[in-house]
């Protein structure tokens, strides 16, 4: 008997979790945040479900503050997969022009992330939704189940969980529940950078080293994606070679000084470093617990 | 044989050998072939014997002793790291090695600027500039941008007898290589044969910062230049494009993001 890599093992996990989605769900969907993570678990997606394309459409819950190459990119995935592209804008969001300058971090999250999220999952009636959280990730999310379970309004209670012991998922839902499943929880950052280089998968650039505008903000590199970014009197931005190791609104996510600009630097620095790589996303820091309370409140 | 790489302990022992074949009645060329010294290796070794004696042989040691290097010492430090975070006060666009030596020896610090080269260079204050010879012939993106964009720049600025600088922002890496230290932020011009002109700001530098730089270069060099700048983003400046458009005698040309040093 021919024994598995650890990697392996994580794919077919992950796997043997999206086919039981499938199975045991009405109405699945796949968040696509167009990270790593969600490149991964597309990428898991289509092996699980090949020849034929995933049997889902993905969903990407569009803040209008995203980084101009994860449009791209996004675009150019959903026309290179055949999956069907879902990108939901909370109308009321754009209507008061929610933006994380004049609003905030804190109300541009809620608003236009996890309000976004909810009514797109009402919208289309969705009853799963897979996302592409790990538990290495951020504390709440480690004691987060695969499978987790929310009311029909969205929330989530940590004190109410399911057991998943030998890696069985109970999935019946009570009425007007919905489940969201989290098939890389127990993938490492390490591990979906070994796995990148070694599937070959498609990344966007930005996670690779380059020279690019900065500006700094309490101590953290924010890149100015565009013209929209306001600069402070007299601030010029520097040209620094830097890359992301997470991705999301360019005005909350912080860059990282690196010279590594191919996937085997990228995981040589992974294997040298002892932060998150949340620590870059000025959400996190909002106030403590600030996760759990987000993901309570429905936030993905 | 060359006895460059050659430590002075083994070079000394063959020069006495060849001195001995010499004494023993070989000829210069019998005794570089069996030393394996080169012929006026041995002619010197033999004619410092003939002078000196046996003592006179052996070759100098190379370089200075350990520890009579001129090192500064830790107020002159302090007062170097002083004066280029400010405008030096002769005019110049900003601080030359040169220029911190005579501000260090009006502080009573006598510093050679040689020795603020060096402390510079170990402090990753020096950055290179950009070799532009060849650059015409390149078949790369440097290449290309060079023909394409910085080349008819040079050519207008020559023809009016203006001058070429090369320039930039940057932020070194901590001195003790912590990431924890505070960053450092370098704005630098390169002038004739590559002369280093540098401030050092302990906060990223503002447009002001930039425009006192090239008022002073222009001021100092007193004819149109051609300054090719790198490691900032000006466009989104717009004080530093208001400038610009009204000192047409300035032709910055940016280098594209991404390129090599």
């Amino acid at each position: 008997m021919t024994s598995l890599t650890h990697l392996q093992k994580l794919e077919a996990e992950s796997i043997q979790i999206m086919r039981e989605v499938v199975a045991e769900t009405e109405n699945p969907v796949m968040l696509y945040s167009v990270g790593k993570d969600s490149a991964v678990m597309l990428h898991l997606a289509r092996k699980a479900f090949a020849p034929s394309p995933p049997p889902f459409p993905l969903l990407h819950v569009d803040t209008r503050w995203k980084f101009r190459a994860m449009y791209e990119f996004r675009d150019r995935m959903a026309e290179e997969t055949g999956m069907d592209l879902i990108v939901h804008i909370n109308p009321e969001g754009v209507e008061k022009d929610i933006n994380p300058f004049t609003h905030g971090s804190a109300i541009h999250t809620d608003v236009m992330k996890t309000e976004g999220l909810k009514q797109a999952l009402d919208h289309y009636g969705f009853d799963a939704a897979f996302g592409g959280a790990r538990r290495d990730e951020e504390k709440s999310r480690a004691k987060e189940r695969i499978f987790s379970f929310r009311t029909a309004q969205h929330r989530w209670d940590p004190k109410n969980q399911r057991p998943e012991l030998w890696k069985l998922f109970n999935t019946r839902k009570h009425k007007g529940e919905s489940i969201r499943v989290f098939p890389l929880s127990n993938w490492t950052e390490l591990d979906i950078w070994q796995y990148i280089y070694l599937q070959n998968i498609p990344i966007v650039p930005l996670y690779y080293s380059a020279e690019r505008p900065v500006v700094e903000r309490d101590g953290a590199l924010i890149m100015v994606d565009d013209e929209r970014m306001p600069l402070e009197p007299g601030e010029v931005p520097m040209m620094r070679k830097v890359r992301f190791r997470t991705l999301g609104c360019y005005p909350l996510t912080g860059a990282i000084e690196s010279e590594a600009d191919t996937l085997p630097a990228i995981i040589q620095e992974m294997l040298l470093t002892n932060t998150s790589e949340r620590q870059g996303r000025v959400i996190d820091h909002d106030s403590s617990a600030s996760m759990e309370k987000k993901k309570a409140e429905g936030y993905f | 044989m060359p006895t460059k790489h050659l430590t002075p302990e083994i070079l000394n022992k063959l020069r006495l050998e060849a001195v001995r074949l010499r004494l023993d009645g070989h000829t210069v060329a019998e005794t570089a072939a069996r030393t394996g010294l080169s012929a006026p290796t041995v002619s010197a070794a033999w004619k410092a014997f003939r002078e000196g004696g046996w003592d006179a042989v052996a070759v100098r040691q190379r370089g200075r002793r350990a520890g009579q290097a001129a090192s500064l010492d830790a107020a002159a430090r302090q007062a170097l790291e002083t004066a280029l975070a400010t405008l030096p006060p002769t005019g110049e666009p900003a601080w030359s090695s040169r220029g911190l030596a005579e501000a260090l020896k009006g502080q009573g610090h006598r510093v050679s600027p040689r020795a603020i080269d060096h402390w510079l260079e170990r402090r990753d204050l020096k950055p290179e500039p950009l070799a532009l010879n060849g650059l015409a012939r390149r078949r790369s993106q440097l290449g290309r941008w060079y023909r394409q964009q910085l080349a008819p720049v040079l050519a207008q600025v020559k023809q009016t007898g203006g001058a070429v600088w090369q320039g930039g922002a940057r932020t070194p890496p901590p001195d003790s290589g912590l990431a924890e230290e505070p960053r450092r932020y370098q704005l630098y011009l390169h002038g004739k044969r590559g002369a280093l002109f540098t401030r050092v700001l302990a906060a990223p530098p503002l447009a002001d910062d930039y425009l006192a730089l090239f008022e002073r270069l222009l001021a100092t060099t007193q004819v149109p230049v051609a300054l090719i700048f790198r490691g900032a983003d000006l466009q989104a400046a717009p004080a530093v494009g208001d400038w610009l458009s009204q000192h047409p005698e300035m032709r910055l040309v940016m280098m594209p993001a991404g390129l090599p040093a």
